[in-house]
């Protein structure tokens, strides 16, 4: 097992640099293309949501993520320093005529997670939130 | 009409925004929000993807800006050289139906 940390403060600019780094893990773990784009996509979620949610856009409260390399899989703790969360909503969000006139055009993020990773699951406290997304490496080509 | 990320084309009814960033996201949605205005459309408007390697929700978010503006005027949204990820997630959120896509050799009959 070997494990890469990698901490941002909290500007949606260096979210870019977090997905960087899961770019280039999840092609060292051996995970096909369209999976890497997968993981990349999921991260970036988890991590604006950090940023946005869990602390706030408070610059000096960090976002601490820790890629753990695994013979079989890439598992992804995001972590932030805000008051946590009751439940965050993975339920599925697509675009609607009602929420397009509305102007209720957000809340994807978390549905694109639960989609795309192979597993997710999500503790708060009062000391932050920790999300942890899992990409298993397969042997067959599904995509 | 255009800015950093977006590069306007115009011939006939087609305006072709042409996104120049290759990062749809938090960093540019401000910018290309800002260029989804009715002046900025004609009846058929195509948002070009091929330099686009990474779109995210609020990128997404940021491009409905063009659907409701399309919407409002009447005009058909189109996407093109979307990449098989972006159609993934495109159709994932349903957006497609907002926005299909269109081949770059459909809008010759225009030029």
């Amino acid at each position: 097992m070997e494990r890469v940390l990698v901490n941002i403060p909290s500007n949606p600019i260096f979210e870019r640099v977090v997905r960087a780094s899961a770019d280039e893990l999840g092609q060292a773990i051996g995970l096909s293309p369209e999976r890497v784009e997968d993981l990349k996509l999921a991260v970036s979620e988890a991590v604006n949501n950090a940023i946005d949610h869990g602390n706030q856009r408070e610059a000096a409260k960090l976002v601490e993520v820790t890629f753990v390399l695994d013979p079989d899989k890439l598992e992804v703790c995001i972590r932030d320093q805000g008051a946590g969360v009751d439940q965050i909503d993975f339920s599925r969000r697509i675009v609607e005529e009602h929420n397009l006139d509305s102007g209720m055009h957000r809340g994807f993020g978390m549905y694109l997670i639960s989609s795309l990773v192979d597993e997710y699951d999500v503790s708060s406290s009062q000391q932050g939130t920790v999300m942890t997304l899992r990409l298993y490496r397969r042997e067959t080509t599904d995509e | 009409m255009s800015n950093d990320v977006i590069n306007r084309e115009e011939f006939g009814d087609v305006a072709v925004l042409h996104i120049m960033t290759t990062s749809v996201d938090t960093n540019s949605a401000a910018a290309i929000e800002a260029t989804a205005t009715l002046s900025a459309m004609r009846p058929i408007t195509v948002l070009d993807f091929g330099n686009v390697a990474f779109i995210n929700s609020a990128g997404i978010s940021a491009l409905l800006k063009f659907v409701v503006s399309a919407r409002k005027a009447g005009n058909k949204l189109f996407a093109m050289n979307v990449s098989p990820h972006h159609q993934k997630i495109f159709k994932m959120v349903e957006m497609s139906r907002f926005m299909p896509t269109i081949e770059e050799r459909d809008l010759a009959a225009y030029r």
